[in-house]
């Protein structure tokens, strides 16, 4: 049986998810000691301007055109809009080219082998329904629940999965519900216009339980922790990270928190890329 | 600013980074008591750990376990289950306690978060 990492990095034009990629592919090997392939639509960029030998597959999908527009934020007071190219992870079984799979965000900090027990798990679907904000400060039931009505949230940043035909029963069904996008935000009552991998995952959880609570999917190991696009990565030391997490009700003010040896879902992209710069740089 | 809230805000300051970073060890210590059995996930604790000895201790060798997705997983070995499991307890509560220890010795902002910079 083979086994690997998947990462899908499709850049726009603020955030490049290649390098971030890059960085992920080198923890991965360093810390769970298996092959990762990239899967994207910018290839020749890949090639020109990193190592490419870092990764197992170059998988290349097409271009894709359409606008998804969102905000990123980098911190509590800066914020730029762009293309969010999120349409192409329901494609991940037919893609990846493992027996068993764990597909990443790009954003996502490795720092332990935590993720080693998947591959010994005898559920052939993880993902994690529990998450941990480094804040502690602030209201996470977007994270709990997909809408107020909703079913149970399910993030789609970590997820394991071994091929077989009840798995790909379940990405066909993410592909449906993302055809069907505004369908189902309507079903499941959710406001946002904007597609969302997480929506998506959870409600086809949601339908192959029987439309109510049930274990189709098994939790991933531990807690999903993470900071969000409000709070800054300021500096990555081997396995130690600093951050900086917004102050609640301080608009612009931040604490300091470290974490050591912790798996860390960083999604402030920018501040990620400025600390993937000096490590590089440090590297050299 | 007067000097007496100066101090008082420093040293509140001090208090949230302590307590954020006692929060960071405490999800981390959660982490380490996770232990895999024949594929299934259990997360040690004190009752799982009682469990098994109550068990040895009246003569059973093998048993169902309810794990961490609440599905059934028999052990047929159990006593190298329990040491398996006191184990993971040891190592990951002597490295909570070392590390807190350590964090507690630290008087600083600075310290605390280990920063460099």
């Amino acid at each position: 049986m083979s086994k690997g990492v998947i990462v899908f990095a499709r850049n726009n034009s603020n955030i490049d998810y290649v390098k971030q990629a890059f960085y992920l592919a080198k923890k991965v090997k360093q810390h769970l000691g298996l092959p990762t392939s990239i899967i994207t639509d910018n290839v020749d960029y890949l090639k020109k301007t990193y190592n490419e030998n870092v990764f197992d597959k170059i998988i290349e999908i097409d271009y894709d055109h359409k606008k998804n527009l969102r905000n990123f934020f980098d911190g509590a007071l800066s914020s730029k809009s762009d293309n969010f190219k999120n349409s192409s992870r329901s494609s991940a079984y037919d893609l990846t080219p493992y027996d068993e799979t764990l597909l990443l965000d790009s954003d996502f900090i490795i720092s332990n082998d935590l993720f080693l027990n998947c591959f010994r798990s005898n559920h052939d679907l993880l993902l994690y329904k529990d998450s941990y904000d480094l804040s502690g400060t602030r209201n996470t039931k977007e994270f709990e629940f997909i809408s107020d009505s909703g079913c149970e949230f399910y993030w789609a940043t970590c997820v394991f999965f071994r091929k077989n035909e009840t798995n790909k029963m379940f990405f066909n069904l993410i592909k449906h519900i993302q055809e069907e996008w505004h369908h189902y935000r309507r079903v499941y009552q959710i406001q946002s216009l904007l597609f969302r991998n997480d929506f998506a995952f959870s409600i086809a959880i949601h339908i192959l339980n029987g439309f109510k609570k049930g274990n189709f999917a098994a939790q991933m190991p531990g807690k999903l922790t993470y900071i969000t696009d409000q709070d800054i990565l300021w500096n990555i030391d081997k396995e130690k990270m600093l951050f900086l997490v917004a102050k609640k009700d301080y608009i612009g003010e931040y604490h300091a928190i470290s974490t050591k040896n912790l798996n860390v879902h960083v999604m402030n992209k920018f501040s990620l890329s400025r600390v993937i710069d000096k490590e590089l740089v440090n590297e050299q | 600013m007067d000097e007496r809230l100066k101090k008082a805000l420093d040293f509140s300051n001090y208090m949230v980074t302590l307590n954020n970073q006692k929060r960071v060890l405490e999800e981390k210590y959660n982490q380490e008591l996770l232990y895999y059995h024949n594929g299934s996930q259990f997360t040690v604790t004190r009752e799982l750990i009682n469990f098994c000895y109550t068990l040895l201790s009246t003569g059973n060798t093998e048993v169902v376990l309810v794990d961490d997705n609440k599905l059934p997983v028999q052990v047929i070995d159990l006593e190298e289950f329990h040491s398996n499991v006191l184990d993971v307890y040891f190592t990951a509560s002597n490295s909570y306690y070392n590390e807190f220890v350590e964090l507690k010795q630290k008087r600083t902002v600075e310290k605390l978060v280990d920063a460099n910079e």
